[in-house]
């Protein structure tokens, strides 16, 4: 069967890798979301660099391949251009939680209506498997030969102390589970954010542990006290939404119900009020 | 002996107010106040600035000269000089005119040559006696032109607003006692200027408006910040929105974003901020993104000197960003010119699908002078759209390099790929696939040449066989010396620096060419010296953070002809 979501480039991630699992996620969470009156003509896509940002070459949407670490900021000029489209952000983590995490950790404390979702594998992969800001103590890598002596950053309660407003973790191997979360995280009226558990089956190989600690959750955490909590654990890996609450967003408050591109006035409008405003 | 001499011959309307203080003494809204006197006067004015990067304290002043025909900069010898404290007495003493009147604060100033007044014991029963010093300068003025007090009333309120009663009483209080002190009054001509005064960075922010600007994206750093802050308080009836977001990085590539909306965006920012846009910039290059840089130099390197001016970035400002790619640099002349060259730009820049730079610096981004524009004048943007629905590719092969425009929602796909890519713009790295691309980018480059060949890329004031290369703020320095000393000399000005006009510039060139700038290493008359092969005479630099005193000016520029 012909797939119009996919632009029939080269796939070039390494057989098994857990970005095929958010590829897929991501194409059913389009579908769903076209059933649910979101067009895909009105998604639009940024990605950062790294093994996830290759999901800008396979997706058939429109968007922009940014630089490493800046795919969040210009998903919200996109947005904050055209605050009728809906954009979906991809990071890597070495990507949006190293070089860009001020730009994630802003656009989550002025709530921008955008998702951001986060293909974390706990290494640089592209650039041949150095410790990443989340890679555990310890980790070997081409920079790291002993093991790296830092600690990792736990992303999710990171998000939750920064102000988003909708937070969950997902699990590249549990793609039906993952779709959903996607279509929750873009039907959401502001800053989403979906860090994904993914697997490289080179560098950081962890389907067995994540399928034996990986478990969904019931309910949603009535506080953001409680899902910090929920984050920081490390026995299991809960994946589901861990928070979630409405509040108003960057984009409204900056523009009201104004649409930057579609309510131009007339140029000779805007000249009589350039001209007017000088005479005063 | 050269000022007086030109004064005598050329400009006897010139007159200049120079008020000093400390910061928060309301240095700055002193000399809003004498301007706007000077335009009740119908007088072509201008108005620097010269202050430090602190909030309370230290040493600022203000300089606005006039006359009765238009005048490019402020002068620093003043008929009356305002000294509201001991630093600014004995800071500006040597700024006093032959004929001029200095006034000063008596509190802080024992046994002071001039016009001693209490402005401290005289503040002191008004509620903010530290702040209201600076209406004084105003008062001066009106008593020593031998204005009445209904005049400075009118005056006081409009620029005054805020405790306006504490201020009219003091000001009244002032008033009075200069009148009892001075023996003489100042003749002040009526002029016939109907413009208002305005920034540079005014005027950069009215022609983006006038443009068609959406979104107006900075950081503040001075001394681009008066951008953000106009549009932020003056945007909503223009249709521009300000975005202030975390950092210039943000900025830079939030402006990009915006651009794939279809958003028309603008950015400012001074060298700092600007180096940490090369990414962006470069980024720009790639994605073919149309985004206007606004960068307002100010002495460097690093924090360098906040609040003072200098063209030490030039060459930074030629090549920004790394890697091969077409974009377009323009230096405004003058406010006016500052207006339509911004809106010049924005359209060029869609135009092209390039990054371009208004290279301007705190000079003209800070000072005023009157001008007038009319809006409609101004370049709108217009780009390339793609007809039709369906199959739709981002980086098409075209004649002239340029690709129609699509914007979401859309129903064929549109990729804006930062990598190398193909004409639909997925990513390619194929050795065809890089040639073709930067052939296809390297076409708009000459077709950015060729544009700027039918427009007016140079700009020539005056004559003689003298000439006279400058650029940016310091062409108001050059036309000043000029207009005041009576000294006879062609002006040449580019203004665009890359493309360079040099079909335009070499026809100027002489063996005795003058380079006037403010750069320590010259920047300017290198680029002139490496592009049209002009060997100068002689090179006039400052680089001091002072803009060129017009007098002291001429007699270099007069040293430099003999």
């Amino acid at each position: 069967m012909s797939d119009d979501l996919d632009t029939g480039a080269e796939k070039t991630w390494c057989t098994g890798c857990g970005n095929f699992g958010i590829l897929a996620s991501m194409k059913k969470a389009v579908k769903e979301l076209e059933e649910r009156d979101i067009s895909r003509d009105r998604l639009v896509i940024s990605t950062g660099i790294g093994c996830h940002g290759k999901i800008f070459d396979y997706l058939n949407l429109s968007g922009i391949y940014s630089l490493h670490g800046r795919e969040v900021a210009s998903a919200q000029g996109i947005k904050l251009g055209n605050p009728d489209l809906k954009i979906i952000a991809f990071g890597g983590d070495g990507d949006c939680y190293g070089e860009g995490l001020a730009h994630l950790l802003f656009a989550a404390k002025r709530n921008i209506d955008i998702t951001v979702i986060v293909h974390n594998n706990g290494a640089y992969a592209l650039t041949t498997g150095q410790a990443s800001p989340t890679s555990p103590k310890g980790f070997k890598g081409p920079a790291t030969p002993e093991g790296s002596v830092e600690p990792p950053i736990e992303p999710l309660g990171l998000l939750l102390s920064a102000g988003a407003t909708f937070v969950a973790r997902g699990y590249a191997g549990k793609v039906e589970h993952l779709s959903n979360l996607i279509v929750q995280a873009v039907e959401h009226p502001g800053f989403a954010h979906i860090d994904v558990l993914q697997p490289s089956v080179v560098f950081t190989d962890r389907y067995d542990e994540y399928n034996d600690k990986v478990e969904e959750l019931k309910e949603v955490k009535k506080t953001r006290m409680d899902a910090m909590e929920l984050a920081g654990i490390s026995d299991r890996l809960p994946v589901g939404v861990f928070y979630r609450e409405e509040k108003s967003t960057y984009d409204r408050e900056l523009l009201g119900e104004g649409n930057p591109v579609e309510d131009r006035m007339s140029d000779e409008k805007r000249f009589e009020v350039i001209k007017r405003s000088m005479e005063m | 002996m050269l000022y007086k001499s030109s004064r005598g011959v050329e400009d006897k309307g010139l007159f200049t107010v120079i008020i000093g203080g400390k910061a928060g003494q309301g240095v700055k809204k002193a000399g809003e106040a004498v301007s706007k006197y000077f335009l009740k006067k119908r007088r072509y004015a201008f108005e620097m600035d010269d202050y430090q990067s602190l909030i309370r304290g230290g040493h600022n002043f203000v300089s606005v000269s006039s006359s009765t025909h238009e005048i490019f900069s402020h002068h620093m010898k003043a008929e009356v000089l305002v000294n509201l404290d001991k630093r600014s007495y004995d800071t500006h003493r040597e700024h006093l005119a032959p004929e001029g009147m200095n006034f000063f604060n008596s509190d802080e100033v024992k046994d002071g040559r001039g016009i001693g007044i209490p402005l401290t014991e005289m503040s002191k029963e008004f509620k903010r006696p530290g702040l209201i010093l600076g209406v004084a300068g105003i008062s001066i003025l009106t008593a020593v032109t031998g204005e009445n007090k209904e005049f400075l009333r009118s005056l006081v309120e409009e620029i005054y607003p805020r405790g306006k009663q504490d201020n009219t009483e003091f000001s009244e209080m002032v008033y009075d006692d200069v009148v009892d002190k001075i023996d003489r009054t100042l003749e002040l001509k009526e002029g016939d200027c109907s413009d208002n005064m305005f920034t540079g960075n005014t005027s950069v922010a009215l022609g983006g408006a006038a443009a068609g600007l959406d979104l107006y994206f900075a950081y503040p750093m001075t001394p681009a910040s008066t951008i953000l802050h106009f549009y932020a308080s003056h945007g909503e009836k223009f249709g521009v929105t300000a975005v202030h977001p975390e950092s210039e990085i943000a900025v830079a590539n939030m402006a990009i974003g915006a651009t794939i909306a279809g958003a028309r965006s603008m950015v400012g920012t001074s060298g700092g901020g600007f180096a940490l846009m090369a990414e962006a910039f470069s980024l720009a290059g790639m994605i073919e993104s149309p985004v206007l840089f606004v960068l307002s130099s100010r002495p460097g390197p690093a924090t360098g000197a906040p609040t003072y001016t200098e063209q030490g970035d030039l060459g930074f400002a030629l090549h920004q960003g790394h890697g091969d790619f077409p974009r377009i640099v323009v230096s405004p002349g003058d406010m006016r010119e500052a207006f339509y060259l911004t809106a010049d730009m924005l359209s060029l820049v869609w135009k092209y699908q390039v990054p371009g730079i208004l290279l301007t610096e705190k000079h003209l981004s800070e000072s005023s002078m009157c001008m007038d524009v009319d809006p409609s004048g101004a370049s709108t943007v217009e780009p390339r759209m793609h007809e039709g629905s369906g199959e739709y590719n981002r980086y098409s092969f075209t004649d002239d390099g340029i690709s129609p425009l699509a914007f979401p929602p859309s129903q064929g796909i549109i990729k804006w790929n930062g990598e190398e890519h193909d004409p639909r713009g997925l990513t390619t790295s194929s050795a065809e696939g890089l040639a073709a691309m930067h052939e296809k980018r390297d076409k708009k480059r000459k077709a950015i040449c060729d544009d700027i060949r039918k427009r007016r890329s140079v700009n020539v004031y005056g004559s003689g066989e003298n000439v006279i290369f400058t650029y940016g703020s310091t062409t108001l320095s050059v036309r000043e010396a000029l207009r005041c000393s009576g000294i006879e000399a062609k002006v040449v000005q580019p203004i665009y620096l890359r493309p360079l006009p040099t079909w335009e510039l070499k026809k100027h060139v002489d063996d005795r060419s003058i380079v006037v700038e403010q750069s320590v290493a010259q920047q300017f008359s290198t680029l002139l010296e490496d592009k049209i092969g002009l060997e100068p005479k002689s090179v006039i630099k400052q680089y001091d953070g002072r803009p060129f005193e017009p007098v002291e000016l001429a007699e270099k520029i007069q040293e430099a002809i003999r």
